[in-house]
């Protein structure tokens, strides 16, 4: 990735007059982190940055934006948002067409292919973390980490996240202006964690979710994160009636946790946001992709490709399977 | 107050005679996530950083029973008493937390709940030899040996552990094992100074606060906010992970006739924290509830109880998805202060 | 289990097919077993899947969602809805453990109240087999 043609072309949105501001990823302020950025002007496009540890999806900023009452007299700033997109997160902002949460007219979309990002956690615990921030480049091998003056090559398997194990869009699938070549792209793994959990028996299973739904500390960060979570009221903070109890035991939890996998179903693109945010560790994603799974293979409906598509839970087909019907 | 030693080989033997007391220690198979209640025959080794989840859950549970009651029924039915409990391997930071909290659950009014709960709480503190790499205890009052809030201080000297008594329950506890460990000496209190000194060395990371306090209200306006806070997601990581927040919001929860009334952890970082029944909401948007954490922590706290309510263990450094950094934020403070 | 365990079912039935199919049921006096606690919604589109998780963690044993025959819905397409919905659902509570047996859907119209006696029996059959249902219960817990 050519990160000076990735700056210079930052630079160019975020001077345009309809554009205010543009959201890219930065360095973080220790360590492996990464920072989103929110870049106003031409001078801090200077910072962006696109590495392996660019896993963040930018994608959740264009609706988690409040828009609080204005003062009388006050209009609201219209101009476009620009936002970089990987291919995962290009297929959120897809699916937010598709859903008509954003138009399309207020987003310029800056597409980078990516080669695959690393997970955080095994990077960390490899090659462990120093106060100074490192960097990590693609190379022919896989990585190439930077820290404190000295280079290592890491093979590409050893590091690369679950999610991008499992891709099929390293392309972004929309974009106004594309930075650098597409990537080829690669054979997707078989999901193991999904089929690990769907080979035990149904009191197995039961126990490993409530092993790991006990652990939920309903902090909200899986919801917060995700680029398709942006109710502006929403069924879990709703007191009258209260379908999901404040109390954190293993029933509301297990109530918290499905009904957030449930309405992601035929909507989750896959960006893995919840698991690497979630501080219990919970699979997430394999309840995510277990529904998208089910959704392709069965629907054969994949979220957050065609923006022309109707979305998967408020459409049907006449003939959609219902073999499970009495 | 005295000094013993215990000699590792003998810990599984101390951790046995403790077993009947309701002991709580960090399970190494969930890889540290928080406190839990030591099975029988299980012995839990010290050796981790620190728990993702905060030792304050044993004395202020996330979800708490306030009391039961029957709907349409008049009677008030007192929540199960609350056992004994030893908390084994508490870093001095969290002990530290619990103690600046202290002073909120006991300040007008006393609050029953967490001050019975915390009276029967032994907390057996472990010195840090290694810190995490986003401490800053140093700066904000505490250390890798500090006491306050413990009742017991273990420090790892390598082949024993040296046993401070801090508190009288403290010095209980030490009764009831006393056959397994033997006197200090001299000896192993240099020994416990000299990792203290490379312990506190090896903290990279720190802050000046002097002036944080009373810089933080001119700065209530200041477009800062907006700058430290576009990232955020408002989750409720950086608080429900935070040994000193101690908000809570309080719910009446029925199944059936069955009822209770119940708290549980709330966070400032939430939309719904300062709703109003109206849909007025005093704090709209996440600047303004991130410079309601900061401030809470650096100022409000600090004018009341003349104490910084951060001890420094950079938990919401750690987690934070979007890393929002809190030295961060205090930098940028005192450049604008 | 007990020998002469009765397990508790919701079932939400659709005002204009099932829940007039389950009445069909009653005046024609087939009968059927008495397990069924009904509750009657506009369409089966209209049931969130929170009000199947509910029913569980409310003391459910089972719960079933009855409506229209494809094509017959009185709102044209509310069952189209439902299908891809709790079809989801069904798949989501078995990969986390839930005996498929817990949950049904069923089509029942205004005119097969035979049909309605066999899907109930069918669901209180199934919801013996898998037994009291009490991992996901509110009350278990201790309060």
């Amino acid at each position: 990735m050519d990160l000076d043609k990735l700056r210079k072309t930052a630079a160019e949105v975020v001077a345009r007059e309809d554009v205010r501001y543009l959201l890219g990823w930065k360095k973080g302020t220790f360590g492996y982190r990464i920072a989103p950025g929110f870049v106003e002007d031409a001078e801090s496009a200077a910072e962006l940055i696109f590495s392996p540890l660019c896993t963040a999806n930018l994608a959740t900023y264009l609706t988690l934006t409040e828009k609080p009452p204005l003062p009388r007299g006050q209009e609201p700033d219209d101009r476009k948002v620009a936002v970089m997109v990987k291919g995962c997160d290009s297929r959120a902002v897809t699916q937010l067409l598709i859903e008509k949460g954003i138009e399309r007219e207020s987003v310029v979309i800056i597409g980078c292919p990516c080669p695959g990002v690393v997970d955080h956690e095994l990077l960390a615990e490899k090659y462990p973390e120093t106060e100074e921030t490192a960097e990590l480049k693609w190379s022919d091998k896989g990585f190439l980490l930077l820290q404190n003056g000295e280079e290592t090559e890491i093979a590409r398997d050893e590091l690369l996240a679950e999610k991008c194990r499992l891709c099929r869009y390293p392309n972004p699938v929309v974009s106004d202006i594309m930075v650098g070549e597409p990537v080829e792209t690669w054979e997707p793994d078989d999901d193991q964690g999904v089929a690990e959990v769907e080979g035990k028996n149904a009191e197995v299973r039961w126990e490993y979710w409530q092993e790991q739904f006990s652990n939920c500390l309903r902090c909200y960060s899986c919801r917060n994160v995700c680029p398709l979570c942006y109710c502006e009221d929403c069924i879990l903070d709703r007191l009258n009636p209260t379908w999901i109890y404040r109390s954190v035991n293993f029933s509301e939890n297990t109530a918290f946790n499905l009904a957030r996998a449930f309405h992601l179903a035929g909507r989750c693109i896959e960006c893995g946001e919840c698991e690497r945010v979630c501080p219990a560790n919970i699979p997430l994603g394999k309840l995510n992709r277990k529904l998208a799974r089910e959704v392709r293979e069965k629907y054969g409906f994949e979220p957050g490709v065609d923006p022309e598509a109707e979305p998967f839970q408020a459409s049907y087909k006449p003939d959609d399977p219902e073999e499970f019907i009495l | 107050m005295s000094a013993m030693l215990l000699n590792k080989e003998k810990w599984s033997d101390f951790v046995g005679m403790l077993a009947g007391k309701n002991l709580w220690a960090p399970r190494e198979s969930d890889e540290g996530l928080r406190f839990v209640p030591v099975a029988e025959g299980e012995v839990p080794t010290l050796d981790y950083n620190n728990t993702r989840v905060p030792p304050k859950e044993a004395v202020f549970p996330q979800t708490e029973t306030l009391f039961k009651f029957k709907v349409g029924g008049k009677d008030l039915e007192e929540p199960r008493p609350d056992q004994d409990a030893v908390l084994l391997g508490v870093r001095p930071c969290d002990a530290r937390a619990m103690h600046i909290i202290d002073e909120l659950f006991s300040w007008d009014e006393d609050d029953p709940y967490y001050l019975k709960r915390r009276e029967k709480t032994v907390l057996v503190g472990l010195a840090c030899n290694e810190p995490g790499l986003n401490c800053f205890c140093t700066s904000v009052g505490g250390g890798p040996v500090s006491t306050e809030g413990l009742d017991l201080l273990m420090v790892d000297l390598g082949e024993k552990y040296l046993l401070e008594e801090v508190t009288e329950k403290g010095s209980a506890l030490i009764d009831e094992v006393k056959e397994l460990l033997e006197e200090a000496d001299d000896n192993s209190s240099k020994q416990k100074d000299k990792l203290a000194d490379e312990a506190a060395g090896k903290i990279k990371r720190s802050i000046e606060t002097e002036g944080i306090p009373a810089g933080l209200p001119g700065l209530w306006e200041d477009e800062l906010w907006q700058r430290v806070s576009a990232s955020c997601i408002g989750c409720g990581t950086c608080t429900f992970l935070c040994p000193t927040c101690h908000c809570f919001d309080i719910q009446d929860e029925t199944e059936g006739f069955e009822a209770r009334r119940c708290r549980m952890w709330d966070s400032c970082m939430f939309r719904e924290y300062t709703l109003h029944t109206s849909g007025h909401n005093p704090r709209p948007t996440r600047s303004e509830r991130t410079r309601n954490r900061i401030n809470h922590k650096y100022s409000y706290y600090v004018d009341k109880f003349e104490v910084i309510a951060c001890v420094g263990c950079g938990r919401c450094i750690n987690l934070c998805p979007v890393n929002i950094d809190i030295l961060d934020i205090l930098g940028q403070v005192k450049e604008e202060i | 289990m007990s020998a002469n365990y009765e397990p508790n079912i919701v079932a939400f039935l659709c005002n204009w097919c099932s829940y007039a199919g389950a009445d069909l049921a009653g005046t024609s006096r087939v009968q059927y077993p008495p397990n069924i606690q009904v509750i009657r919604v506009m369409c089966t589109g209209r049931v969130n899947p929170l009000y199947v998780m509910n029913a569980l963690q409310q003391g459910a044993d089972g719960v079933l969602v009855s409506g229209c025959h494809p094509g017959d819905c009185h709102y044209m397409e509310g069952n189209y809805y439902a299908r891809r919905r709790l079809g989801m659902l069904k798949d989501l509570l078995e990969f986390v453990g839930v005996d498929p047996r817990r949950f049904h859907m069923s089509w029942v119209s205004a005119s097969e109240g035979h049909k309605w006696k066999e899907v109930v029996e069918k669901t209180v059959e199934d919801a013996k087999e898998a037994g009291p249902f009490e991992g996901f219960r509110r009350r278990q817990i201790d309060w």
